[in-house]
Formats: C-alpha cells, structure tokens, sequence
C-alpha cells in the first residue's frame, strides 16, 4: 500500500512538471457584430455549448485573475464601459464618460432604467459600490487582485441617481480603458451583501443578457437567456461552458458535435479542422507579446549593437510558420496592433550576415556565452521556441546555454533585482489586457518599474520615461497616440529585448453557429449569437 | 474480528500522519515562490505580499504543519487559494465522481478479467488463451491516455456511439471506465488463468472430477473459489492504482473527479487542496486495503484475525 501511495505520490509530482497557462484578460457588449441576419433559427434548438480548456476560479471580482473567468463573466455581469473587438470603447451601463477640464476627475452619465437580475435598480449608489469593493476602500486587505487598475482613483462619488463622478490622484488617461476591464464588472450590491465573510462570488447577479442558472464544478456553466435585459434580448435560450483542458478532447467534442465551439485549437489540428466542411476555423489575434529580455546590467548587452544583432539573427517567421502553423505574427512593435498607442517599427528583418557584422562591430567577432532562462508550459510551445532560438543564435556565435523552469519558480528567478539576477537573457510574454498602450509600455520600460515590478530588462531611457509620463496625464488620444508612437520608436531602436512574436488565437465554430464574438482578449462572447 | 478491525483502524493513524507530513513537505519543496505562481505575472508587490501572509509562507515549516494539523482535526482543510471555496466542499463534490468511475473501472476490469482468464484456463492452448493472454499484455502495456484517445477517436468520433468525455449519463461512463479498467482486467485475466490453472491441479479437483461431476460445477463450484483468493488480493490493491490512474483518465475525458483536481490543484500551486485530495486518498487506500483483508476471511475459511484459535 505505501508503494501505491509512492506511486500516486511521484506520479503527481510528474504531472506538475507540466504545467499549462491562461492570460487573464476581458470584456462585455451587445453593441457590435455584423454577421447577417438569421435564417432558419429553431427557437427550440438554441442551446449553445462552448468547451473552453480552463475552468473560472471564481467569479467575483475582488479575486478573477483569468481569461476564462471574464469570458464567462461577461455573460452575465457587464462594465460600465466595454471595449469592442475593434478596440474601441462603447458605452455599456455608462452611457458617457467625459474628463473634467483639470483632468483630476471623470463624470459618468449611467444607464437609466437597467434592473439587475434579482431586480435591485442599477444606479450610482450601485456602481460607488462595486468600485469602493474592487479598490478595498473599507477593507483594504480584501480589494481586488486587479485594484490596481484604479490605482489613481482616490474616491467615487455619487452626483445624483444616474451620475457618478470618478475623483483621481493624478491625472490618468487611459482610466476609461481600465474601467473597461472585464474584472470590473457590475454586481447587484444586495448579492455582495448577502455573501459571508470568506465568501466570494460564484453565482453572479448582474445585469448582462444572460442570467446565471447553475455551475457543476470540474464540469461546466449554465447560463440562460434574461428575457428583461435591456438591450436586444438574445436568441439563444442558454449558453453552457464546459471544462476540458486536453486540446485534444476539445477537438474531439466539435468534430463530434458536443460542442458548437472550441477555444484554443491547437496548431497541429487547424489543417485538418479546416478541412472540414462543418467546421470553421477561426483565426483572431491576442494582446499578448512573447519576447526575450536583455539583462540590461549584464557588460554584454551594454551596447545596442549586440542587441539589434541578436534581433537580426532569429527567424521569427521560421518559428511562426513551423512550431505554430502560421499562427501569429513577427513583432512590430513592443505592443501588438489592436491595442490603442501601436506604431508598426518592425520587425527586424532576419539577416545573420548582418548580425555578425554588428557583432564585430560591437568587439565580438566570434560571439559570446550567455544564459537563457525560459519557463516551460507557460506559453504554447515556449521550450520549443527556446531551443529554435538557440540553434539560430549558434548560427551567428552565440552560444546560449538553457536553463528551464516551471512557471511558477521561473517568475521568481527572473523578476529580481539586477544583483540577484543570474539569467543574461529572459523569455516571458505581457498581454496588455486595458488594450491601452500605457499598460503595455508604462509597466514594461519605465525605470520605475524595476522588479519587484515588471521592467525585468532593468531598462532605463529618461526619454522614454518622460514621453510615457506625459502619456498618462494627457487627455487628448490623439496626442497620446503621438507619444506612444515616440516612445515606441526609440524603445525598438534601443531594443531592450529580442522582439519574437505576437501571439495568434484559433478557435473552432461549427459552421451552423453564427454571430459569436471572437475578441482579441481571448474572449468567446455568445450574446448575439444563434443556432441555424 | 471487530477487535481486529479496530486494532488496523488505529494503526492507520501514523501511516496517515505520515502522508500528511510528506505532502506537506514535498510540495514545499518545489522550488520558487507559491505567492508569485498564485498572484500571476500582472499582481503587483502588495498583492504578492497578501498572498504570502494569508498562506503563513513567512513562518516556518513547523508552524505551518501545527496551523494546519490543528485546523485539520477541527475538520478544517483550508480554502483553496485558486477557488477561495472551502478545501472540504471542492473534495466532497469531485470525490464521489472518482469513486463512480473506479467502481465502473472495477466493474469492467473484473467482468472482462475473470471471465478471460476462467476461460483462458479452462481452454488453455487454444486460440482463445493465446489471444486473451496476448491482448492481456497489450492491456497492460497500453499507456491509458493514449487508449483513451484512441476509443474516443473510434467510438465518440468515427462510429458516433458514444460521448466523447465529460460527466452526464451513464454513456459517459462507459469510455472512461473502459480505458481505466482494461489495464487491470488484463492483470486480472493473468491471475485468475495461473491461479486456477493451480487449482485444477489439486488433488481435490481430481476427486472431484472423478466422483462424475460435471465439468461445469467442478470449475466454478470447487475451483473458482480457491483460485479467487489472489485475485482478490490484486483486486484490492489495483483498486488504489485505479484511484491513481483516474488521473489520466479523468485529464483525458475531462471527467470531474479528484484525480484531475489535483493535478489542476498542484499547477496551481493550490497547497490547501492538494494536501486534503492525497490526504483523502491516502484514506480511502487504507479503508480498502482493510476491506480486502476482510473479504479474504469470507473467501477462505483458513484465515481468520484475532481469534484464539488462529493465534
């Protein structure tokens, strides 16, 4: 019997070796989809199931910290603010947002007349609540895992009924963008109040156009159609996620049918899926940059000549084309296209000639040693990539020695201070889920952002510092969008990092399933959808 | 036989102890910091800070082990730190749908295996021993995941018959504990054939063939219940290798069970549940091995525990 136990024992410690992710990310709307019109709907046939590979933690919005989660959420409970596919925030239980002249405060002009699903009114007595929740205003033990989204507000105050005005620290810009966060969602208060102490939300009650209807653990989410939703009241009478965290068997239950979509197809499976005449494969992009970070204070990297070389000497396409199927796209930039501040500057054109030539120049015509840490089963593919970019690096005489780690030891190895950093060089990826570059930039480049923050380059450039600062405290998104394309330019020139790739996203829809809402934040949105 | 019962029952606390201290240690010997894993690339310092205090990661070893120990024999596992729900209610809703599954598993490896090697024996050389031991072996060899998506490919994909995975009807039962139980009923084709092969050795088999019975009482009236006895054994201890086994299984039909929890749970870095699922596994092994030890006293009236005349 011990020997069993053993087993049992070993056999759960081989299974950590493998370890899988999901970015936390999100968003809700009814507000935009052009997918023709319906034709042949069974109103009796209209009971979606979604099988998607991770399961919600919970669903409240003091601990959500994944994509999963918000993609169920926003089912169910909507934002002030919803950020659409394309990038853009429109209005959702806010009808307008407006900065007042000084830019220290922002009035919000709610919805009227929206009840939340156990009929408690929305109003602003209702909205200062959930935001003085999310921040921890009375408990600030217990704010949220993302409070610092608002980070700069300092109170909510409640105008009248329908009026919200929003007090800050500081001028900050991309506020709306933060408050678009699907972990900020809007919650009926009396269901908040009636949770005990300890207790976090798993049955919401919001005022999305799906009502919660029950949650088997391990299994799956139901959800059915709110007939009293204010908007355009859905066509299909439920939406089910289901949990299945083998790709493969997601694969499975769509060729089969048990599923009307997938997320995440893995690369392997898209040729073939796509062959099917049922079934559509649907590509999206994702706010998610996969690079590799200089250690900056390293005597190697000092010099942006060895930098840019190590930019030219790999072959982004090659890994794109043959460890992910064509799924992504080179680097262009720090951020990727669909978030707000993007200026295309690359990508460094693969050219190993003229990384050695840089190389030479920089004083090391025959290359260097260095270690490359990377996490394992943290990205698809991640170790994969790794060793493709170490053969490449050989290519020009950079000899790279891996060292590996499960994601959870890696972050601890790798986000330290410079004197306690062993790596010369780091792989680790960032999705701007605001789909705001400040989020993107402010977090990654700016010098005051050194681990324990996420600046792990050590990157330091007064320059970009002060245009990212200006960023934040600039109303216009126009001008904004002009200091982040300065930003950006000098960022890629000093290439604090081997720019990789931006991830792609594949999912998988049975052809007969119309009008679901594939979002660059890993979101599956089903309020416009039917079954034909 | 109640004395013996409570005497293994008392025993089973140091071997459960025991566990209790060897996850706990083990899983804080991964290396790296829980409060970075669980906080995720985006948490700021204060929130890893949070973390770190909520799970006592700034005390020591040992005062970890007493926190949880006395929480513990108040029934308290803890919260998950993934979840925030009670340790006590993830485990009470996913136990009872391994156990479904390994009792299906059992079902199948038990029906399959006996009759396999009932016959296997009785027939011995034929084309139908060779083929069952043959397939018995492939059935041991056979990596469950891989069968599993093999059966799904055929059964839920080509031929449309079954579900593909998940929990539901009792259709979904069948692929799961198919690929879970094969393993063990090849086991158990192997020793139910060697073991009654043994039997129909026996000089009573031959008295008994002689006195005219017919074949058919011989084998499953005299023979099959001697030869039972190792089997039982196997059964017993393949019980827990199902509970273990479940793991895949469940991974690869994405059957709610404990077996995946845990295996979520440990990539997760959730302590708190990991340490109540292995716990209650650990449990659920000594309370069969207890039961099997029992059973082999109605099977053979030679053993028997605690009674004066065995002493």
């Amino acid at each position: 019997m011990r020997k069993s136990l053993l087993v049992l024992l070993v056999l759960a410690m081989m299974v950590s070796v493998f370890a899988y992710g999901c970015a936390p990310e999100p968003d809700p709307d009814p507000y935009d989809v052009d997918n023709g019109e319906p034709v042949d709907v069974d109103p009796d046939n209209q009971d979606l199931v979604i099988a998607i590979g991770a399961e919600p933690e919970n669903l409240d919005p003091l601990k959500m910290m994944s994509a999963p989660a918000a993609t169920i959420a926003e089912h169910m409970v909507e934002n002030l603010i919803y950020l659409d596919v394309d990038g853009a925030l429109q209005p959702a239980l806010a009808e307008s947002w407006e900065p007042a002249e000084d830019g220290m405060s922002w009035i919000l002009q709610l919805r009227e007349g929206v009840q939340f699903h156990d009929g408690t009114p929305f109003n602003a007595e209702a909205v200062k609540y959930n935001l003085d929740r999310f921040m921890g205003v009375d408990d600030p033990d217990n704010a949220a895992v993302f409070a610092f989204l608002l980070g700069e507000v300092s109170d909510v105050e409640v105008v009248d009924e329908y009026t919200v005005q929003i007090n800050l620290n500081n001028i900050f810009a991309p506020i709306a963008s933060h408050l678009s966060h699907s972990f900020i969602g809007m919650h009926s208060p009396a269901s908040l109040e009636a949770l005990d102490a300890g207790e976090f939300v798993e049955a919401p009650v919001g005022t999305g156009p799906f009502k919660y209807a029950s949650w088997d653990r391990g299994n799956q989410i139901v959800m059915e159609r709110n007939e009293d939703y204010w908007g355009d009241v859905p066509m299909l009478n439920s939406v089910t996620f289901k949990f299945v965290p083998e790709a493969g068997s997601r694969v499975i239950m769509l060729e089969t049918g048990e599923a009307h979509a997938i997320m995440a197809v893995p690369p392997t499976d898209i040729d073939r899926l796509d062959a099917e005449a049922d079934i559509d494969v649907v590509h999206q992009t994702s706010v998610r940059v996969i690079y590799m970070g200089f250690n900056l204070e390293r005597e190697i990297f000092q010099d942006a000549r060895v930098r840019q070389a190590l930019n030219h000497a790999v072959d982004k396409d090659a890994l794109i084309n043959t460890i992910f199927s064509g799924v992504g796209e080179p680097s262009s930039a720090p951020i990727v296209p669909a978030i707000f501040g993007y200026t295309q500057t690359g990508p460094y054109e693969y050219d190993p000639d003229k990384a050695r030539e840089l190389l030479a120049d920089a004083g090391y015509p025959d290359g260097f040693e260095m270690e490359l840490f990377h996490p394992t089963g943290r990205y698809p593919q991640d170790a994969t990539v790794t060793e493709a970019v170490q053969a490449m690096l050989q290519d020009v005489g950079i000899d790279a020695s891996l060292t590996t780690y499960d994601w959870g030891t890696y972050l601890d190895t790798v986000i330290v201070p410079p004197d306690e950093a062993e790596h010369d060089i780091y792989m680790l990826g960032w999705g701007t889920v605001t789909l705001d570059a400040d989020y993107g930039l402010y977090a990654l480049f700016h010098s005051t952002q050194w681990p324990p923050r996420n600046n792990v380059s050590y990157y330091a450039n007064d320059e970009v510092d002060a245009l990212l600062d200006e960023a934040r405290v600039t109303p216009d998104r126009d001008v904004r969008e002009d200091l982040y394309r300065q930003a950006i330019e000098i960022i890629w020139d000093d290439a604090p990092w081997l720019f990789l790739y931006d991830e792609g996203q594949v999912n998988g829809e049975r052809s007969n399933v119309k009008g679901l809402i594939h979002h660059p934040l890993e979101n599956v949105s089903a309020w416009n959808a039917w079954i034909e | 036989m109640l004395g013996y019962i409570f005497k293994r029952l008392m025993l089973a606390i140091p071997v459960l102890l025991g566990v209790s201290i060897l996850v706990f240690a083990i899983i804080r010997f991964i290396p790296g910091d829980p409060a970075r894993a669980i906080a995720g690339v985006h948490a700021t310092p204060q929130h890893i800070e949070q973390v770190r205090r909520e799970m006592l990661l700034d005390e020591g070893l040992h005062v970890q082990y007493y926190v949880y120990m006395s929480n513990l024999l108040q029934g308290d596992l803890g919260r998950s730190t993934f979840s925030r729900r009670p340790v006590v209610t993830e485990l009470r809703e996913r136990f009872p749908n391994t156990v479904i599954l390994s009792l299906a598993a059992m079902f199948v490896a038990t029906v399959v295996g006996m009759s396999a090697g009932i016959i296997s024996a009785t027939k011995r050389y034929s084309i139908f021993d060779y083929s069952s031991m043959v397939g018995a072996l492939v059935g041991v060899a056979a990596p469950v995941f891989w069968l599993g998506i093999m059966f799904q490919l055929l059964f839920a994909v080509r031929l449309g018959w079954l579900p593909s995975g998940q929990m539901g009807t009792f259709k979904h039962l069948i692929l799961p504990s198919l690929t879970l139980g094969l393993a063990t009923a090849a086991l158990i084709a192997r020793i139910t054939r060697s073991s009654m092969l043994d039997v129909l050795r026996q000089d009573y088999i031959t008295t008994a063939r002689s006195k005219g019975l017919a074949e058919r009482v011989v084998t499953y009236k005299h023979a099959l219940k001697n030869a039972l006895i190792p089997v039982v054994t196997v059964m017993g201890l393949q019980f827990g290798t199902l509970l273990g086994g479940a793991v895949l299984v469940e991974t690869v039909f994405s059957w709610p069970g404990i077996g995946r929890l845990m295996v979520e749970s440990i990539l997760r870095r959730d302590y708190p549940v990991v340490q109540g699922a292995v716990l209650l596994l650990a449990v659920t092994f000594v309370m069969i091995n207890l039961l099997v030890d029992v059973i082999y006293a109605f099977l053979d009236p030679r053993i028997s525990y605690g009674s004066k005349e065995a002493e």
